[in-house]
């Protein structure tokens, strides 16, 4: 039988196998061995040519911002096919969103909305990225020139742990009255978080990276995060790498913001100051999260807002969606398509300024997706 | 004769211990009133000080520039004719009987006494195992309730205007229970405690210091969607309490979308009440928002009694140079004036405060001025003096 196995572990699989060796049968070391699986990469969905990208409208805004993102990739001759599914309360929707979103490799969503408030219903957004293992979620805060915004010329880039932390989702009612809810930090994932931290600051040639924590107070469970970052980053000496506690930052960001490149942090830490600097930058609605596992990625809008409040008024920000989507086009090596769909958002919110309600103008969302459409047939250079 | 009644009755007081607590009872009628003291919303401490008497308050001056600041402190009081008497006690830990470092027995003791203090920085020394100061002062006297108000002073310009913002926010438990272990090699677990009678009595805090401040709006910080049971009973306990206090409009909102609006628009937000982990970020976000910890007074509130501390650093590299500048520690003095019902003076020392920074004549150097620290505390000393009857 091809037993296919790509060792982990090699040295203790070695040692139990030479310690047992006098004892083992073939069929004992056949069958008592830990089962070490190959993980063969799933294949990016592509069949003829285009790509099959599962897409999860999610509640509040998302439906509409989805048909505006299939609308500007009509336009744009984008090749990619969306597969639509719906999630609810329901375990079988998710296992069918989960299934499908392995099958094609990458997806785009909204934020889905839980509607039932028990405690042992997790929250469908935390499912979906702990099942599909969506360790890191990148968010590159970029100022756009011509948003008014408080801080000028922002360019930084969160990355924070995904899957772990404070969201672990486990809680209990000791006694009466009395609740514990469990944050748990393992090595293994802060090693990730903090290895993609520094390949991709050494990719795209960024220079300091700084790790958020409260270790002062939480000695051994922010303690171990900082701890692995800091000997990752003895690793990558040409990238200079510091730490900084979150109330500190937090301070920090709303008066010099300018100081940060690159920060790293784990879960709660990671939402907080992603809301901080999306604010500084202008709103919730201009900047995309990308999550990344091993296997999969899912593009989203930055802060997970659902807006119902503001949901079929036609006056929700599309740019979120759309930014989410040229990073999807990115990922999946359509670059072309990808840069003209990001100039076309460019040249609308910089030059042309129209914006909608939560930037401060008076543009409906269908305006400014015109607009962009606009820009992208006037555009020069088009790949078709 | 009467002498001898006395030892009599303590002889057998002390042989047979139930006599003992009746006598006690029977004799120290002040130490019953005290122990009755139970809630917030008593404020037993407040309402006992009759403004004509004299109080004692501790101060504890600290290092670094705390002495420096806290003479100028007490000297703006003296100015203003507060009736308040200092007492003054060094925190810095002795080694015990036992071998073990803590806070010397006098200072426990005279704030124990007073129920008021007043703090200024103090250094952690590193290393060297001994208990932090602020934990053992805050188990000392039960403080659950730290309260931060946030004001955007008008001669200091940020780039946030008019903000003015409340934090109140849970002093006890939450995520810094300090309950961390490592279950397997590789995996830390740390636990978050949340109780109902802290959320409660946070909660209750919360909306009397809104009444009473004549303050409108109550907004709960949570993270519900993730952590639904922990957050969910903070929830229910701010719930509870909102409709006991029908007058002040209540509201629950997200820590993200607080953290997102708080940036672009702080002045939607009136009191926060939250957590302590949320809590600790938020008051120093807002802290950066109106020019840094320098100009933030602080005020933790407690069973027991009360403590006002200054929260920056003690600077040490301007220590002695008489260049601090003393605004976080004097707005948390006016804090400790108004939390003992001496309005009237709160209000002339905090209005002379605002006018010095807001002429801009006498600045210290972390507003941009060159003053001194005593010449900035004199012009405040004038308009005291210019002010009061």
């Amino acid at each position: 039988m091809a037993s296919r196995v790509i060792l982990k572990k090699p040295l203790e699989l070695g040692k139990i196998l030479f310690r047992n060796q006098s004892t083992m049968s073939a069929f004992e070391i056949q069958h008592k061995t830990p089962l070490i699986k190959k993980v063969a990469a799933i294949p990016v969905a592509l069949y003829g040519g285009r790509h099959a990208v599962t897409m999860l409208p999610g509640g509040g805004i998302g439906p509409e911002l989805m048909g505006y993102v299939r609308e500007v990739f009509k336009y744009a001759g984008a090749p990619v096919d969306f597969e639509v599914v719906e999630i609810g309360d329901e375990n079988t929707d998710l296992e069918y969103a989960l299934t499908s979103i392995k099958r094609n490799g990458v997806a785009i969503k909204g934020n889905i909305e839980t509607k039932s408030e028990s405690a042992s219903v997790v929250s469908r957004n935390v499912a979906i990225r702990n099942e599909l293992d969506l360790f890191v979620n990148v968010l590159h805060c970029k100022s756009y020139p011509g948003v008014p915004a408080r801080q000028k010329d922002i360019d930084i880039v969160i990355i924070r742990q995904n899957t772990e932390g404070e969201y672990a989702m486990l809680e209990h009612e000791s006694v009466d009255g009395v609740i514990e809810s469990m944050k748990v930090v393992t090595t293994s994932n802060s090693d990730r978080v903090a290895r993609f931290a520094f390949e991709y600051a050494k990719k795209n040639g960024r220079k300091k990276v700084t790790t958020i924590h409260k270790a002062n107070i939480m000695k051994l469970s922010d303690g171990l995060f900082l701890e692995t970052s800091k000997r990752i980053a003895k690793d990558y000496p040409e990238i200079e790498h510091n730490d900084m506690i979150i109330d500190n930052c937090c301070m920090q960001l709303v008066s010099k913001p300018h100081q940060f490149d690159v920060m790293i942090m784990t879960n709660l830490y990671g939402s907080i100051v992603s809301n901080v600097v999306c604010g500084l930058i202008g709103g919730a609605g201009l900047l995309s999260g990308k999550n990344y596992g091993d296997h999969y990625a899912i593009f989203e809008p930055g802060t997970r807002n659902t807006g119902t409040a503001i949901a079929g008024k036609n006056i929700a920000n599309p740019i979120a969606m759309l930014s989410a989507s040229v990073a999807m086009l990115k990922h999946l090596g359509h670059t072309q398509h990808a840069e003209l769909i990001q100039r076309a958002i460019e040249k609308t919110i910089c030059e042309e300024k129209i914006h909608t309600p939560d930037l401060g103008g008076t543009a409906k969302s269908t305006d400014v997706v015109q607009r962009i459409i606009d820009n992208i047939l006037q555009a020069d250079i088009r790949p078709w | 004769m009467a002498n001898f009644t006395k030892s009599f009755l303590n002889n057998i007081s002390r042989t047979l211990p139930r006599l003992r607590k009746f006598f006690d009872q029977l004799t120290d009628k002040k130490n019953t009133a005290e122990t009755e003291f139970s809630s917030a919303s008593k404020r037993a401490v407040g309402s006992r000080l009759y403004s004509s008497e004299v109080k004692k308050c501790t101060i504890i001056p600290g290092d670094g520039i705390g002495p420096e600041i806290s003479a100028a402190v007490q000297k703006i009081f003296a100015a203003a004719k507060v009736p308040i008497e200092w007492e003054s006690v060094d925190v810095t830990p002795v080694r015990g009987p036992d071998g073990k470092f803590g806070i010397p027995q006098s200072a426990i003791d005279s704030v124990n006494r007073n129920k008021i203090g007043l703090k200024g920085p103090l250094m952690t020394p590193v290393g060297k195992g001994h208990r932090s100061l602020n934990l053992a002062l805050r188990k000392e006297f039960n403080l659950y309730a730290n309260v931060r108000p946030c004001r955007s002073l008008e001669g200091y310009k940020t780039l946030y205007d008019h903000v003015d913002v409340v934090t109140i926010r849970e002093n006890t438990e939450g995520e810094y229970s300090g309950i961390e272990h490592e279950i397997v090699d590789g995996v830390v677990q740390s636990i978050k405690l949340i109780t109902e009678d802290a959320s409660r009595r946070v909660a209750e805090f919360a909306f009397q210091y809104t009444k009473e401040n004549k303050r409108h709006k109550v907004t709960a910080v949570h993270k519900a969607n993730i952590m639904r049971m922990s957050d969910g009973l903070f929830l229910r306990c701010c719930r509870d309490m909102a409709e006991k206090y029908p007058d002040v409009k209540f509201e629950e909102k997200y820590l993200d979308t607080v953290c997102l609006n708080m940036v672009q628009d702080p002045t939607q937000y009136d009191v926060l009440v939250m957590p302590n982990l949320y809590g600790d970020i938020l008051s120093d976000m807002c802290a950066g928002l109106v020019g840094g910890l320098g100009l933030t007074p602080s005020g933790n509130i407690g069973l027991n009694g009360a403590l006002f501390e200054s929260v920056h650093g003690t600077a040490p590299d301007i220590a002695g140079k008489d260049l601090a500048n003393p605004t976080a520690l004097l707005l948390s003095a006016v804090m400790m004036l108004r939390y003992m019902n001496l309005n009237k003076h709160a209000d002339i020392i905090e209005s002379s405060c605002f006018a010095t920074i807001k002429e801009a004549k006498f600045l210290t150097g972390d507003l941009g001025g060159k003053a001194k620290c005593s010449e900035f505390t004199n012009a405040i000393c004038e308009k005291i003096a210019a002010a009061s009857p």
